[in-house]
């Protein structure tokens, strides 16, 4: 026996007031001078007796209403019997529905996610009378349909029924913890969570957590798997599409990069790939003449962008029994010509001598002729000339070997790279050191690491260091994870500064100042190259020259490659958010003129009419489109009527829940320890199988009942004793 | 005397009323004035009663020679005498009698009874006492016929306050062996004491060859007893407080009141006495009235 309210026991001290209140009346009496004593006396020696007992029947009726009605909303429960004249004892539970995209695998007549929908009303139907229910839905978070339990089970059915299917990845672990968290300290004796979900191992990759949560609550809350997947062998998936050069001029071809993964167990043969920009219906396609299982490969397809602008570019494989990862779309910003402003430390006496002669080369790498119709334009200045020019004209700034500049440069470089600017470094034998890492690094945290003392020896061929060769983790450089993409390795360095990066618990003196990150190393694991986002720009910091004076990098095939891509990064530093994970908030900065603006944003597959509105906000005095609804992946289209503007962003998956395989038999047995699993088919009773498990009555309503008719008796008696006898 | 006291104690609706109707001796009573009294002294009155065998020893005078001629046998002609007869009433002065759940105590009430008897007896010329008990005689009033005795009776009447216990069958025995000569003996008393005792002492004096007459005094709540919720109530007696529920024993109460009353009642029918109920409820004029009715019907001249 126990007792769901334990605190309202308290109340069984009510016991003390019929006695007190007895007491009190015994105080309280009229008082009557009388003759006729003698009679008076005759009946109550007739009558005393009884009386005194029909007072004591009284008072102890009274006492035991109370008590038995301070047990009574105490609630008070046994866990052994099984049933009892009353029914059953009321649940109260939490449906878990995974809607994550892989429950949107269809054996042809309905997906996982129909079925789940199917056993939520089923687990529903099972609930005794009375009970109530919380809907959650659980993929990578748990989203509450209803947050919290209800005792509308038609709304709860209505709820299921409506629910849709997200592509987000599942992670059952957080919707789990709500549940719990939903029914911990809750006041009802049986307590249960039902997961619906298609027992993807993918979704309980924090089993160990998970079972140690559901080991911690199993003797309050009991918990139903019902697993509703069929054995799914082969899924195909794109597991990922970007674009590969970086930089997205207008009306070239630009080269995307597709993944291509096999998640399931057989070989699969002939797979055609087609890439599509916005609505058009053709484009490159390539045909993938054999995958093997669990392999993955990438792909290169080529797309023009034909105008300005945002533009969605899809890629797709043919449709298989999950639909949600069979394409993915990513959204870039085409651009007509990116501006870069060459300042050149050492011009030197020939062209050919100055500093930035190969970098010039490297970035517009077409005949002179063509140098006009190349979407990168190149303007070079020495430093004296850098206080007198407008930087917010270029879309990128090189500092070759510049020396110093005026504190007034430092601010306009500090103002340009707030707006989304982009600033490449290269050091040299001219840099002053000093002022690079007091002013730059120290005092605007504008550089991602301090120059150290440099190493080596300009002036010999003999020794040198090498860049590394594999696992390039940085986006810029993971272009080189594929041999045939060519080789960094090949570069030799003379002599080079220590990049110093500041120390991890250190925070940066400016708050635009983001993570310092490593975009490549030396073959010694020391940085060769860092970059560090600031404000809305973002600067990259090399560790040796940009000519050959230090090393032989610029001369090396992979040097155009390397400054391309670093400068498609500068420059696309502001279309970064465009791409989001699915779920994931999409946030924007917009030109001033749209503040106050209401945005219609219509989500991937959806009609016109179901367009969501958001306002345009100024948030941290910046003019931004927040939008958080992004469970469906692919391209979002936010569209601001006055002034026109169109802004395209797209939504992706999380290529690891393309993966069906199952929860290993052995984890299953480990579920079964903390939680019953079922896997459900539509003819199982799933009645009879969690009424075996609902143990337990409640006892508050027989004991409500017995005051009712202790307090009626209590009445009657009182009437009739107080009869004239 | 104030004027107050004889308002209260004398009822001019109840001496009105009563007036008409006359204070009758139910018996023949010995009087030493004429008056509307039969006088058990016969034989040398005026108004004649009736004949009687003769018997020896008996006076020759009074032999009816008439009757004698006619049938040749020996009669004696026997005569009433009207006579004044004498009352005597006796109050009940006991603490009981301070009960009055109305605007009068049983002891007001009975006062009040007492005066108009006494008023009444006077004025017709017979002789009336007053005397208040309680465990003994605590106040006299000699007996006069003298109608200007009224103002020392009611004077000892509003001047008495009761304070003890009754013991009303002492009272009356010793009523019965002081008081001589025949009359009326008027009993106005609630009688809370020993039945049996009481009616012990009606008998004696009834024994004397007194008439005697009880007006039992009693308040509506002792008919009643409408008591409710807890109630301590306090003897006048000396019996210790009892706190109960009045409602609970209600029914009991009542029986036992009932059959108290009903053996006095019968009692007093044993022995030819008039048992009056004075409700002190019932005006007292209404009491009176009904009751010499009731005598008047009853008397026989």
């Amino acid at each position: 026996m126990s007792f769901l309210n334990p605190l309202l026991l308290v109340g069984a001290a009510a016991v003390a007031v019929p006695i007190i209140i007895h007491l009190l009346n015994r105080r309280k009496f009229q008082r009557v001078v009388w003759g006729a004593m003698r009679f008076i006396k005759a009946s109550v020696d007739q009558n005393q007796r009884r009386m005194r007992i029909e007072d004591l029947i009284l008072l102890a009726l009274r006492c035991l209403i109370l008590i038995l009605l301070a047990l009574a909303l105490a609630r008070p429960a046994m866990k052994t019997s099984t049933t009892d004249v009353f029914g059953q004892t009321k649940v109260t539970g939490v449906l878990l529905i995974d809607n994550s995209f892989s429950m949107g695998v269809s054996d042809g007549a309905e997906t996982r996610f129909d079925k789940a929908r199917k056993a939520a009303e089923q687990a529903i139907d099972a609930l005794p009378a009375g009970s109530s229910t919380a809907v959650l839905l659980a993929s990578d978070l748990a989203q509450g349909l209803i947050p919290e339990p209800t005792f509308d089970l038609n709304l709860a059915r209505k709820t299921v029924r409506e629910a849709k299917l997200s592509d987000r990845a599942s992670d059952l672990a957080p919707a789990i913890q709500k549940a719990i968290e939903t029914l911990k300290g809750r006041a009802a004796l049986r307590k249960e969570v039902y997961l619906i979900t298609d027992g993807q191992a993918v979704g309980w990759r924090q089993l160990g957590d998970i079972q140690k949560l559901l080991e911690q609550t199993k003797a309050e809350i009991k918990s139903h798997i019902l697993l509703v997947g069929a054995k799914e062998e082969g899924n195909l998936g794109i597991s990922g599409l970007a674009v590969a050069g970086g930089l997205t001029p207008v009306n070239r071809p630009i080269r995307f990069e597709v993944q291509l993964t096999n998640f399931g167990k057989e070989e699969a043969k002939n797979i055609r790939v087609t890439l599509a920009v916005g609505s058009e219906p053709s484009g490159d396609e390539i045909m993938v003449p054999l995958l093997r299982p669990g392999e993955t490969i990438g792909v290169s397809l080529f797309g023009k962008l034909r105008a300005e602008g945002f533009h969605a570019v899809t890629a797709r494989i043919p449709d298989d029994h999950l639909l949600a990862d069979n394409k993915r779309t990513v959204v870039c910003r085409a651009i007509r010509e990116a501006r870069v402003l060459l300042v050149d430390g050492e011009p030197g006496a020939e062209p050919r001598d100055s500093e930035t002669f190969i970098l010039g080369h490297a970035l517009v790498p077409v005949a002179p002729i063509d140098r006009d119709n190349y979407f990168i334009k190149t303007t070079t200045i020495t430093a004296s000339e850098m206080a007198g020019t407008r930087l917010d004209d270029f879309d990128a700034i090189i500092l070759a070997n510049v020396p110093d500049f005026p504190e007034a440069t430092v601010k306009a470089l500090e103002q340009y790279l707030k707006q989304g600017g982009g600033l490449m470094v290269f050091p040299g034998a001219k840099v002053n050191a000093g002022f690079y890492n007091d002013v730059l690094f120290t005092r605007h945290a504008m550089l991602p690491a301090a120059l150290g003392i440099p190493e080596g020896n300009a002036d010999q061929e003999e020794k040198f260091s090498t860049l590394q060769t594999r696992n390039y983790e940085h986006p810029v450089t993971a272009l080189w994870n594929n041999p045939g993409a060519g080789t960094l390795a090949s570069a030799r360095f003379f002599r080079t500064f220590k990049l110093e990066p500041a120390a991890a618990n250190q925070k940066p003196a400016s708050a635009d100042a983001g993570p310092a990150r490593v975009v490549l190393r030396y073959a010694d694991g020391a940085p060769a190259i860092m970059e560090r986002a600031w404000g809305l720009g973002r600067v990259f910091l090399f560790s040796s020259t940009a000519d050959t004076a230090w090393n032989d990098l610029p001369v090396r095939p992979a040097f155009l490659v390397l400054v391309q891509r670093v400068l498609g990064s500068l420059v696309q530093r502001q279309d970064e958010g465009l791409n989001v994970p699915v779920g994931q908030e999409f946030t924007r900065q917009v030109s001033p003129d749209l503040v106050g603006r209401d945005a219609q944003i219509t989500a991937p597959s959806q009609s016109a009419a179901t367009r969501e509105l958001r306002r345009v906000e100024l948030l941290n005095g910046t003019p931004t489109l927040r939008f958080a609804a992004t469970d469906i992946g692919g391209a979002y289209e936010a569209t601001v009527n006055d002034p026109p503007a169109v802004i395209r962003f797209a939504a992706q998956p999380d290529p690891r829940e393309s993966d069906l395989a199952e929860l290993a038999a052995e984890d299953k047995e480990k579920l079964k320890t903390v939680a019953q699993v079922y896997d459900w088919s539509p003819t199982i009773s799933l009645r009879e199988l969690v009424e075996k498990e609902r143990v337990g009555t409640e006892f508050w309503l027989p004991m409500a009942l017995l005051v009712l008719a202790l307090a009626a008796l209590e009445t009657w008696l009182a009437q009739w004793f107080s009869r004239a006898k | 005397m104030d004027k107050q006291t004889i308002d209260s104690l004398l009822d001019p609706l109840t001496i009105q009323r009563a007036e008409a109707l006359g204070l009758q001796a139910r018996y023949v009573v010995e009087g030493y004035m004429a008056g509307e009294h039969k006088s058990p002294y016969r034989g040398f009155a005026i108004e004649f009663a009736q004949h009687r065998e003769y018997a020896p020893g008996d006076d020759t005078r009074h032999i009816d020679w008439k009757v004698q001629a006619r049938t040749d046998r020996y009669f004696i002609k026997q005569y009433e005498q009207e006579t004044n007869y004498i009352a005597n009433i006796l109050l009940d002065g006991s603490e009981s009698m301070q009960y009055g759940s109305g605007s009068l105590t049983k002891f007001q009430y009975g006062k009040a009874l007492a005066a108009c008897l006494s008023y009444l007896i006077l004025h017709q010329r017979d002789a009336a006492a007053v005397g208040i008990f309680d465990q003994e005689m605590r106040d006299y009033a000699p007996r006069s016929d003298n109608r200007a005795t009224i103002h020392t009776v009611m004077q000892r009447l509003a001047a008495f306050q009761p304070k003890a216990e009754t013991n009303i069958a002492a009272v009356l025995h010793d009523m019965a062996r002081l008081v001589r000569r025949k009359g009326i003996i008027i009993v106005i008393s609630d009688l809370f004491d020993d039945e049996e005792k009481v009616l012990d002492g009606i008998q004696h004096l009834r024994f004397a060859g007194h008439e005697v007459v009880l007006f039992h005094t009693l308040d509506p709540d002792e008919f009643e007893f409408p008591f409710k919720g807890l109630v301590e109530f306090e003897g006048l007696e000396g019996i210790p407080k009892i706190l109960t529920r009045p409602q609970e024993i209600r029914k009991s109460y009542l029986r036992e009141f009932e059959n108290f009353r009903t053996r006095l009642r019968e009692g007093c029918e044993k022995n030819h006495v008039h048992y009056v109920t004075a409700n002190t409820a019932q005006p007292l004029h209404e009491m009176l009235s009904g009751y010499l009715a009731f005598r008047l019907k009853t008397t026989t001249r």
